[in-house]
């Protein structure tokens, strides 16, 4: 049991003190985000730790009690427009997430009695106008605070303690560029980084460094060419109006200071030029620094080193997708970061040189392949002008998405989904929309279908994450689009998209309980433990940009499934 | 490489009666209607392009931003709803357009001049059943 007798007696005694006073937590500095996955009683980053595991070392619940896993206790945010995407955060037994417009919670962990909340107020006006919103993915702890962005361009800081605003900084004019911030923070040292939508759109995606304490910007990071080097391989100046951004959130390496993130793609998504990318077209070049992984100084937002995962991407294969696995293998410090594209890329953390290169998702064919040991795309398949020959896979949806998959350092295996579906697609020339405010700029029509081997499915996957080497599969007949969750009691929780939550032996993929929760699953799961008992916490809720696509692919319980409902459900073991 | 396929392609002669339908729809409404607000589309320089910024093209403004949505260039359900033979009248497309529906379609109505919507809707009546 992780969960010690004297560390439970601690805690009863808390939990009789808390009746008069609340118990004292300690801050959330940097060295306890450092040691974030040595302390699985919390959840204390997006990622679970910055090494980005998402694995939870209590082992309280377990694959011979989960029979007995039951909902302690249910909350509903509200105005859950889109869904519920977050991934709660628990710090000291006090649970905190973010529903749709950013709307952010404390709650008491082990009964959901609300603490605080906050509703900032967004400019609805412009969130009518805006197609990636308002849903919210999560928010980012440290400095006693709270942070979470906004789909109008805002961070903001909320004291831990009461949820009152200690600062709110406008970081992009979202009026004029339509994007904003739709993932989670991460917090680094006396640094607040988070980045902006923008590969569909008309701008230069930036990455920003904000001060944990004033809320100034630090630094400013454009993922479209961010440097002068990078500007180069835009032909034309299309830099100007190039897309990326860096929406969800990366991991950090406090070994060497580095943090790492990952990049959106470029627009025009589709590009008419073929194989000619490199001269012609509305971007020619490979798009620096568009669909990479790049390494940042947390302090300075200068750039360390990078590696561009798809040169000149001409799929929409996002590098900003998924997790930053920091593992050790015989001796060697390595980074396992999943291409939107369904390739899985291993590098070395040192400085992001390709290890190897394994591909997830069964249905590929925008390359033949992609060198295990440079990274070189083998076969690129560039489409001109008009209609494709044959469906391009996988599909815009992707062969991963951008929810994370989990690690356990018990079985060495890490657990993700893969998507399996292609699309039919007719390029088409477009012209950057920028005035009066910048409008997605796509460059093809398209239709999802399903891939040749069979019908468009999903599949959770247990895999040795730098060899690939499969240990079992579970199919889903449609794609589970939330993060899941591997934990020290040999689970691995998956919360579908019809809505029920799964719990598999992580060693043989049985499946051992499960549970309908009401309504898809789009977000995050973790697990924390509060007044000396495990809590597993998944928020429910449907209605993301890849979920829209599931009514005219799938059919019911889609076409049916509500759009603006969530709850945030949370289960114990029962008492016996 | 990957060569544009006679796969479901329409002749040459068809696209062109298409776009030119679009322009004439929108020279119509653009002579008949007293106030004509366009919506400037700027370029980044030298960029190869195909629309210049006075032209309106339905079609490039749908795979623009629109196809993201309305699968099969408005001829299949997707995220949105399929447009080709659609039963609801010009105003109401018009309407949905500029208004967007809440958590499922953005309002273009502040981006996309008057001209712009209604190109836009003249394409989405050019499409087959």
């Amino acid at each position: 049991m992780v969960i010690s007798a004297k560390y439970l007696a601690g805690r009863a005694a808390l939990a009789l003190a808390a009746v008069v006073v609340a118990p004292p937590a300690s801050a959330i500095d940097p060295a306890r985000l450092q040691a974030a996955e040595q302390t699985p009683n919390d959840w204390l980053t997006y990622h679970g730790g910055y090494k980005s595991h998402h694995y939870s070392a209590l082992d309280q619940i377990n694959a011979s009690n989960v029979k007995n896993l039951a909902v302690a206790w249910i909350h509903m945010p509200g105005r859950s427009t889109r869904g519920l995407q977050s991934m709660p955060l628990a710090a000291d037994g006090v649970l905190y997430y973010s529903g749709s417009y950013s709307r952010v919670y404390a709650l008491d962990g082990a009964t959901g009695k609300p603490i605080w909340s906050y509703f900032p107020e967004l400019d609805e006006e412009l969130v009518a106008m805006q197609t990636h919103s308002p849903y919210n993915r999560g928010v980012a702890l440290g400095d006693g605070k709270l942070f979470v962005g906004t789909v109008d361009g805002r961070l903001i800081a909320l004291d831990m303690k009461t949820g009152k605003p200690a600062w709110d900084t406008k970081l992009v004019d979202s009026k004029k560029l339509t994007v904003g911030f739709t993932g989670a923070p991460l917090v680094v040292k006396d640094t607040v980084i988070i980045g902006s939508q923008g590969g569909e759109w008309t701008s230069r995606g930036p990455i920003f460094g904000v001060d944990v304490k004033t809320g100034n910007k630090k630094w400013e990071f454009f993922t479209v060419a961010g440097t002068e080097e990078a500007k180069a391989t835009w032909g034309n100046e299309s830099w100007r109006t190039g897309g990326g951004g860096g929406w969800m959130p990366g991991g950090y390496d406090p070994e060497t200071n580095t943090v790492w993130w990952g990049t959106a793609n470029p627009a025009p998504l589709y590009d008419w030029s073929g194989a000619d990318w490199q001269k012609s077209g509305p971007r020619p070049g490979t798009n620096l620094y568009t669909t990479s992984v790049i390494a940042l100084d947390p302090d300075t937002g200068k750039l360390k080193f990078h590696h561009q995962e798809l040169p000149h991407d001409a799929w929409d294969f996002d590098s900003a997708v998924g997790e930053f696995l920091m593992i050790d293998r015989d001796g060697r410090k390595l980074v396992v970061h999943p291409n939107k594209g369904g390739f899985i890329f291993v590098y070395d953390r040192a400085n992001a040189k390709v290890q190897n290169v394994w591909r997830i998702a069964k249905n590929i064919n925008f390359v033949k392949d992609i060198d295990p040991k440079t990274g070189e795309l083998i076969g690129r398949r560039d489409l001109s002008l008009g209609a494709a020959s044959s469906p391009l896979c996988p599909a815009i949806a992707g062969g991963v998405s951008w929810n994370s998959g989990s690690y356990s350092p018990k079985t060495g295996l890490w657990y993700k989904i893969a998507q399996e579906w292609c699309q039919d697609i007719e390029v088409v020339k477009t012209t950057p929309i920028t005035e009066p405010m910048s409008q997605l700029n796509i460059g093809a029509n398209f239709k999802l279908v399903a891939p040749p081997d069979g019908p468009a499915r999903g599949h959770l996957d247990a895999r040795d994450p730098v060899t690939g080497e499969k240990k079992w599969e579970v199919t889903f007949s449609e794609p589970p689009l939330a993060s899941v969750l591997a934990t020290g009691g040999n689970l691995v929780f998956v919360p579908d998209a019809r809505g029920v939550l799964r719990a598999y032996n992580a060693e043989t993929g049985q499946e051992l309980w499960s549970h309908n929760n009401g309504v898809g699953h789009n977000g995050g799961i973790i697990s924390y433990s509060a007044g000396g008992k495990q809590y597993i916490a998944v928020p429910a809720g449907w209605g993301g940009m890849v979920a829209d696509e599931f009514p005219a692919l799938f059919g019911e319980p889609y076409k049916s499934m509500p759009k603006d409902a969530g709850a945030l459900v949370v289960f114990t073991l029962k008492q016996q | 490489m990957e060569k544009a396929a006679g796969r479901g392609s329409r002749p040459a002669a068809a696209v062109l009666m298409r776009i030119a339908k679009s322009v004439i729809l929108v020279a119509g409404i653009a002579l008949s209607s007293p106030v004509c607000v366009h919506a400037q589309q700027s370029q980044a320089p030298n960029q190869d392009q195909a629309a210049s910024p006075s032209d309106v093209d339905g079609e490039t403004m749908f795979a623009t931003s629109c196809g993201f949505c309305h699968q099969s260039g408005g001829r299949a359900p997707g995220k949105g709803p399929k447009l080709a033979g659609t039963t609801h009248s010009d105003d109401f497309i018009a309407e949905r357009i500029r208004k967007g529906k809440p958590g499922a379609m953005p309002a273009f109505g502040r981006a996309f001049s008057e001209s712009q919507v209604m190109a836009i809707v003249a394409y989405i009546r050019t499409l087959e059943e």
